[in-house]
């Protein structure tokens, strides 16, 4: 901090969305030139910072200076008034407006009629696409039309062709096949003075174009530290934290030995953003299932249970090949695969319905009687699923939608165990409830798993894995990059196979 | 992953300068048109006369404004419903309280424009700047304005001045329909408006709202004028339906309400927002009509009419998906 204007300064920048605290203290500063590295897990803030600097939401609390100047934009163009301009790893493009029209919003150039001309802008923009390297990529073209690899290119150069004093890029080669012609613009333009923050999962990348990198970890600034004297292992440690408590003692509940086939064994598995995954879980076991955003582990889970469709591969299930086409085919027929969807309000529960009702739902043909439900076996079935997952009985009565997030997930749980499900497929089913709920859900996957019953569960917090599973499969780019178990599956080992990086590289 | 992306490129090119020039779904609705004509030259005598092709423009005059309104709303990705009750309130406007002469019809004019641009505007601000569902608040706005249709004028009556009945369905110079002017006119205010600013905005923002934020439209305020345009289109539609009733009715704009979605749609323009365009719907909306001509003129009952017309209308919307779905097909 002494020679340079800083070109980006914020201190103790907070937001929260209602309840949720998404940004607490998040502190920065960027030097002019600088290729700033921005890390941290899922849900640790950057998305909101993004949306922050970009004049997207405004913060609530803390300050922010742009070459010394008070910076608080209250919109995007504002943002991109002060020099400030962002590549969003959304993308911000329209799909049905040509690339010539996305790269000029929200003003065209004009022709000689003082109308939007198409002529002119598709030449420009064809001199901007030239500019910056991009030669397959016709300015005529429909967005949508484009490949994913195509539209982040075409994001990026938006973002850099304002010729901004502050670029952001948010995990800008998600989707590029060819990252060093990123690199190669990065490089040219911080030559040029612009301060770029740099959010990326891949260490590699940052390592290579950042001298600096700052750390966020649950809304806060953790560090800034200098990449070059910092292993990949203490920048994973600060990301996941709680370093100290990482050693829990697991009593692994596949430690008893069941005779027969796996519960399920997923040979070769390809499906949309799945690549050929194959697994066995084991009868009583708990299998994690650890990846970023978007790394397949959506679609692999709902393959499983028939929610989305297999292009190849075969899944078992107790050595019996099943091929589900929905939920409840996965449930009978001998699978026995009940799954908990990651949206629970659109996918997983009838919002309209009695929680008793909700629960009951799968099995309610077992409790009729003359074809008439008969409510005094639904009551004693449902209140006894209640207890077991300590969802309290007067609220069997109430409408699900007047529950709280934590309690509709006890009760979507509660009815995927009282469908007999013998195998269960989560997906993050501790998003958005509190701790004591979460303690609630672990001791229910335990005491299922220690029955007998195969749980196969992703979740985005890295802890909740090490602290459940028995063994942790990381997926990357639609396969498998590593498996870790016992001792040596930590939370920084399995964020560095998640991210794509060798196992040694946390150690 | 190379060689798809270039199959994707070349299969754009060959659908671009069609997709450019019409969009999908006008070019689908031109084509039904022209069918649609042909059965009827081939059933009815005389259409060809310039009286007929009089009639055919001043009864789907009403209609298509109405339509054109409509689509500013609909490409936001909205549904503005308030159409039924601005129309009507128009129309009785028109049939009480407006003069004779050319004073009284520009008068008229002036006040169709301002009542649909206060209700716009007013759907404008629920929509855009307090963030209401559109269906519910121009739902609201619609019983209200009918309501108010029938405090001016509790039964069908009144008189719509002879200046604006007349000279609105006649024959400009002898030979041009006055109403194809109007049509004329609105597809040339649409093709420039389309090629602005807010033109763009109006397909960015019903393509994704956000994306449009971030890529710097102002959301709300281009939300807000599409409401006022729609809102004063509705009202240029009950002066115009003024003009062939030439009287006033209270429930006149009953009819327009479901009519005006049909055009839309029958148009090519998509209620996910983002697709289509003005000229689309206003084909649409002379479609329906036409429709209703030709079953008069094959002799099949009017109490089958609406059943026609709401088969020709998924008739549209299919082929419209399944257009699509080809043109998706030939790129993978």
């Amino acid at each position: 901090m002494s020679a340079p204007v800083p070109m980006l300064v914020a201190r103790d920048v907070a937001k929260s969305y209602g309840p949720t605290r998404a940004l607490r203290r998040f502190t920065i500063d960027v030097t002019p030139g600088e290729v700033h590295a921005l890390v941290g897990e899922n849900g640790a803030g950057k998305s909101t910072l993004v949306k922050i600097l970009s004049g997207a939401v405004a913060l609530d609390a803390g300050e922010i200076t742009l070459q010394g100047r008070p910076f608080g934009p209250r919109t995007p163009l504002e943002a991109r008034a002060a020099g400030v301009s962002t590549a969003f790893q959304e993308l911000s493009l329209l799909p049905n407006l040509s690339v010539a029209v996305n790269l000029m919003l929200p003003r065209q150039l004009r022709g000689v009629h003082g109308l939007a001309s198409g002529s002119r802008n598709e030449a420009r923009v064809r001199n901007i696409l030239d500019e910056f390297d991009v030669a397959d990529i016709n300015p005529r073209s429909l967005v949508g039309d484009l490949s994913l690899a195509q539209k982040q290119r075409v994001e990026i150069v938006r973002a850099v062709s304002r010729h901004p004093k502050l670029l952001i890029l948010d995990e800008p080669t998600a989707a590029l096949a060819e990252p060093e012609w990123l690199f190669r613009i990065v490089e040219r333009l911080s030559g040029g003075g612009t301060a770029i923050l740099y959010i990326s999962h891949r260490l590699g990348e940052v390592r290579r174009l950042c001298t600096r990198g700052t750390i966020l970890r649950n809304g806060e600034t953790i560090g800034t530290v200098d990449l070059a004297g910092t292993r990949d292992a203490d920048i994973f440690r600060m990301m996941v934290g709680g370093t100290l408590a990482e050693p829990q003692v697991r009593i692994p509940t596949s430690a008893r030995a069941y005779q027969g086939p796996p519960a399920i064994k997923v040979t070769n598995l390809v499906g949309a953003s799945v690549h050929g995954v194959s697994f066995e879980l084991a009868r009583g076991e708990i299998l994690g299932v650890a990846a970023l955003e978007g790394q397949g582990q959506r679609q692999l889970l709902r393959m499983l249970a028939g929610a989305e469709r297999t292009i190849s591969g075969t899944i078992e299930a107790n050595g019996v090949v099943i091929r589900p086409s929905s939920p409840a085919k996965a449930l009978r027929g001998g699978a026995g695969i009940g799954f908990v969807p990651e949206e629970r309000k659109t996918e997983g529960i009838f919002l309209s319905l009695s929680t008793a009702a909700n629960i009951s739902l799968p099995i309610i043909r077992r409790l009729t009687r003359f074809g008439l439900i008969d409510r005094g076996r639904e009551r004693a079935r449902v209140r006894e699923e209640a207890r077991q997952v300590d969802l309290a009985e007067h609220y069997l009565d109430l409408k699900v939608a007047a529950l709280s997030g934590g309690n509709q997930q006890k009760a979507l749980i509660g009815r995927v165990l009282l469908s007999g499900a013998r195998q269960l497929v989560l997906f993050d089913p501790t998003r958005g409830v509190d701790v004591g709920t979460k303690q609630v859900i672990y001791t229910v996957i335990r005491r299922f798993a220690e029955a007998g019953g195969s749980v196969l569960i992703y979740s985005t917090e890295l802890a909740e894995l090490v602290h459940l599973a028995d063994r942790c499969l990381a997926l990357y780019r639609g396969a498998i990059s590593g498996e870790l178990s016992g001792a040596a599956l930590s939370e920084s080992a399995l964020l560095a196979l998640a991210t794509g990086h060798a196992l040694e590289a946390a150690e | 992953m190379t060689m798809r992306a270039q199959t994707g490129t070349s299969g754009t090119t060959i659908f671009h300068p069609l997709r450019r020039a019409f969009g999908n779904g006008t070019l689908i609705v031109a084509a039904i048109y022209v069918a649609l004509f042909a059965l009827y030259a081939a059933t009815q005598k005389g259409v060809f006369a310039i009286s007929e092709i009089n009639d055919l423009f001043n009864n789907a005059l009403p209609l298509s404004v109405a339509a054109a309104g409509g689509t500013f709303v609909v490409l936001t990705r909205g549904f503005d419903l308030s159409v039924g009750g601005v129309v009507a309130l128009s129309n009785v406007m028109v049939a009480t309280v407006v003069g004779d002469g050319w004073p009284g019809g520009l008068a008229g004019l002036a006040m169709v424009l301002a009542i649909g641009l206060i209700v716009g505007a007013f759907n404008g601000f629920l929509v855009a700047y307090v963030g209401l569902q559109s269906i519910a608040s121009t739902l609201g706005t619609m019983i209200v304005c009918s309501g108010l249709a029938l405090v001016v004028l509790d039964a069908p009556g009144g008189t719509v001045p002879d200046f604006i009945s007349n000279n609105l369905t006649d024959l400009a110079f002898d030979t041009i329909p006055v109403a194809a002017l109007v049509v004329a006119a609105l597809m040339a205010i649409w093709l420039v408006l389309r090629r602005t600013d807010f033109g763009i905005a109006l397909y960015a923002i019903g393509a994704d709202e956000t994306a449009a934020g971030l890529a710097g439209i102002s959301v709300a305020r281009t939300k807000f004028f599409a409401y006022c345009i729609a809102g004063m289109l509705y009202g240029v539609a009950g002066y115009t339906l003024s003009a062939q009733t030439a009287t006033g009715n209270p429930n006149s704009g009953n009819a327009y309400l479901l009519l005006t979605f049909a055009a839309i749609a029958v148009g090519g323009t998509a209620f996910s927002g983002g697709r289509g365009g003005v000229i689309g719907s206003m084909l649409g909306a002379a479609t329906l009509t036409l429709l209703q001509k030709v079953l008069f003129s094959t002799g099949v009952s009017s109490f089958y009419t609406g059943i026609f017309q709401g088969a020709v209308m998924i008739l549209a919307v299919l082929i419209a998906a399944l257009s699509a779905r080809l043109a998706r097909g030939a790129q993978a």
